[in-house]
């Protein structure tokens, strides 16, 4: 199996818009030492997440929504049908689906598998360093599902190693 | 013509984050366009009490975009509120690191946001006026260009500041990591390639652009003409710093108004509060707010890549220099070029006029220098810093108790200072569109998106946030403000 790269978007000082890094952050503390594992936290998405997923195999990428669901609610999604998830695009240069067909017109290795996982945000508009409860709660739910889709490509699973 | 008043709800204000409204008045002629956007809650409060030195990773956080911006701004307002002068090497880290990040922003924004409207075309379908139409247009080489002119600068501001997106290097009276020579060599490799890309990208800009008479039409035109008053910072010699200096203004004939250091700001600048919006407009104290209006009698002014230009008397490198004595001979020497489309070309001379100083920096013995931090003995209790972002005169501006403990912090971002030049420019781009009540649909989408990209406005920054992409959707509203036409399009 090949690299793996674990991006969470969002924006670490805007309530719920972090929960994408909170995520990120605890899988990067669970897959410590483990090989193949790069995780990366990205404020801005767009050519910044292309890049980002360059040299990879596998791409798993967690980030915040508001899609008028249930708050704290966790989605999944391939990037056949990627949604507009808080950070995935950028306003300051590309959709990622440009960005990403711009990386292969320019001859990058990207990775054929990309997974998006989605948070159903409360609050994105307060600057606050705390999630709502109930995005607090599926932060926990989202590292062990990652985890488990990561099995699947191991021998020896993931969350054997807590 | 009287339009009638409109009273926006609550509700309606927050359904409206990053949406324009074409308010029409009792002829069905435009009387208003605005550009709505969603408030960010209790900045201010988040900071308060934390200690100052905090700020420049705090504020760094707060775009996606242009954290080198806040960072810099951040830390030049450390050295104020911590009385301290920082070693000439840390300055010079610093902006060197400035210019890679300027030269990466510039590159970005022309040819993945603002360069297709031009390069494919601006009636293209939008789904071919992105940088992949670019790449179709100029060649598969291009792609790869862009590609490695961000990766390269990418690489150097981690390298100074110590990550690759927002850095941590930066401290009140200098900079937290001197620069070894191995990484010198790298970075002065980068600033030549830097100064090859900016001038080739100038190339496809005359060629592709400016030598198109259609194109030219356009940029010439009154469509997107403002005459506001310009500003931007110039160093001792009156030359463009993006980095340093002195603000200066000019009024729309180019005669000097006001050139002041960053901390006299609230002399000159008030902030206009619209009952619609969230987004304050700042506007010259002097003149006063006389509403969405052009002229010298009016307080609105801009700040962009143009504006720069404007206000400089000159460009401190030589080829740089010589582009802005082609740009202002193009438009017949006038000076100030109101023409706001001119944005385009003016920022692919500011893209050369940091690459050049990048070189510049990267060659100065002095800039492998391990003295790069002066310790802060006192706290001053005021610290107001200030650079050249991208999209305009970043202002930060912070208030600390005997102990650095933050009282009071405001920030002036680019895009808010071009709050009133965006309204006006998309006004003026709806007018040509609509007619006694008459909408032409075909083209208004595109037209208007030209008349706000080419301020490279930064929402993340302005608002401190948008939802993912920029979907545009265009309200046109009755002189009752009830909404008779949504144009829409997926971003």
């Amino acid at each position: 199996m090949g690299s793996t790269v674990i991006i969470g978007l969002g924006n670490p000082v805007l309530a719920d818009d972090s929960v994408g890094l909170r995520i990120a952050a605890e899988l990067r503390r669970r897959l410590a030492g483990r090989s193949g594992f790069t995780t990366v936290e990205l404020y801005s998405g767009g050519m910044w997440l292309m890049e980002a997923m360059a040299g990879h195999e596998r791409a798993i990428v967690i980030d915040a929504i508001v899609s008028g669901g249930t708050a704290g609610a966790v989605y999944r999604f391939g990037l056949a049908d990627l949604p507009q998830t808080r950070t995935a695009d950028s306003t300051h240069d590309a959709s990622l689906p440009v960005a990403l067909e711009l990386g292969r017109v320019a001859g990058l290795h990207l990775p054929g598998k990309v997974k998006i996982w989605a948070v159903e945000a409360a609050d994105v508009e307060t600057f606050s360093e705390r999630l709502t409860p109930e995005v607090e709660r599926a932060v926990p739910l989202v590292v062990e599902q990652v985890l488990r889709d990561l099995d699947e490509c191991l021998d020896q699973p993931l969350r054997k190693n807590q | 013509m009287s339009m009638k008043r409109v009273t926006i709800n609550p509700v309606t204000r927050l359904e409206g984050h990053g949406k324009i409204d074409i308010f029409l008045d009792e002829d069905g002629n435009v009387a208003n366009a605005y550009f709505q956007v969603p408030e960010l809650r209790g900045f201010e409060q988040f900071c308060r009490g934390r200690q100052a030195e905090d700020m420049p990773q705090i504020t760094s956080r707060i775009c996606g975009v242009c954290p080198e911006a806040h960072h810099m701004a951040s830390v030049k307002a450390l050295d104020q509120l911590f009385a301290v002068e920082p070693p000439p090497a840390a300055k010079k880290i610093r902006e060197l690191l400035y210019m890679a990040f300027f030269v990466t922003d510039h590159t970005t924004h022309f040819y993945a946001l603002g360069g297709p409207d031009f390069i494919v075309g601006p009636d293209a379908p939008p789904a071919e006026r992105n940088i992949l139409g670019v790449v179709r247009k100029v060649g598969l080489d291009i792609g790869k260009a862009v590609i490695e002119c961000r990766a390269r600068n990418h690489h150097v501001i981690q390298m100074l500041g110590g990550r690759g997106i927002h850095p941590t290097a930066g401290l009140p009276g200098g900079w937290s990591k001197s620069v070894s020579e191995p990484e010198r060599i790298e970075i002065e490799e980068a600033a030549r390639k830097n100064i090859d890309f900016a001038l080739f990208s100038l190339q496809v800009f005359e060629k592709i652009v400016w030598q198109n008479p259609v194109y030219r039409e356009m940029a010439e035109s009154d469509v997107y003409c403002h005459r506001t008053y310009s500003m931007g910072t110039v160093d001792e010699q009156g030359r463009l710093n993006l980095y340093d200096g002195q603000i200066r203004i000019v009024d729309p004939e180019g005669l000097e108004f006001a050139l002041y250091p960053a901390s006299e700001y609230l002399d000159h600048v008030a902030e206009h509060v619209e009952p619609w919006t969230y987004l304050k407009f700042p506007f010259l104290k002097k003149i006063g707010w006389k509403g969405f209006q052009d002229g010298a009698t009016s307080g609105v002014y801009a700040t962009t890549p143009l504006t720069r230009l404007n206000v400089a008397s000159s460009l401190a490198t030589p080829l740089a220099q010589e582009q802005f004595e082609k740009f202002y001979a193009a438009f017949g020497g006038r000076k100030p070029v109101h023409q706001r489309l001119a944005t385009h070309w003016a920022r692919l001379i500011e893209m050369l006029s940091a690459a050049e100083p990048m070189l510049e920096l990267a060659t100065d013995p002095e800039i492998t220098s391990p003295d790069v931090r002066a310790i802060p003995q006192r706290v001053s209790g005021t610290g107001v810093g200030s650079v050249e972002a991208p999209r305009g005169t970043l202002i930060h501006h912070y208030e600390a108790d005997g102990k650095g403990l933050l009282q009071r912090v405001n920030l002036i971002v680019g895009t808010t200072n071009n709050h009133a030049a965006i309204a006006m420019s998309i006004r003026k781009a709806a007018e040509r569109l609509i007619h006694a009540g008459k909408v032409v649909e075909e083209g208004m989408l595109n037209r208007i998106e030209m008349a706000f990209r080419l301020y490279d406005p930064c929402l993340s920054c302005a608002t401190h946030s948008l939802p993912g992409s920029m979907r545009l959707e265009v309200r046109i509203r009755s002189h009752a403000g009830e909404i008779i036409r949504t144009l829409r399009r997926e971003g």
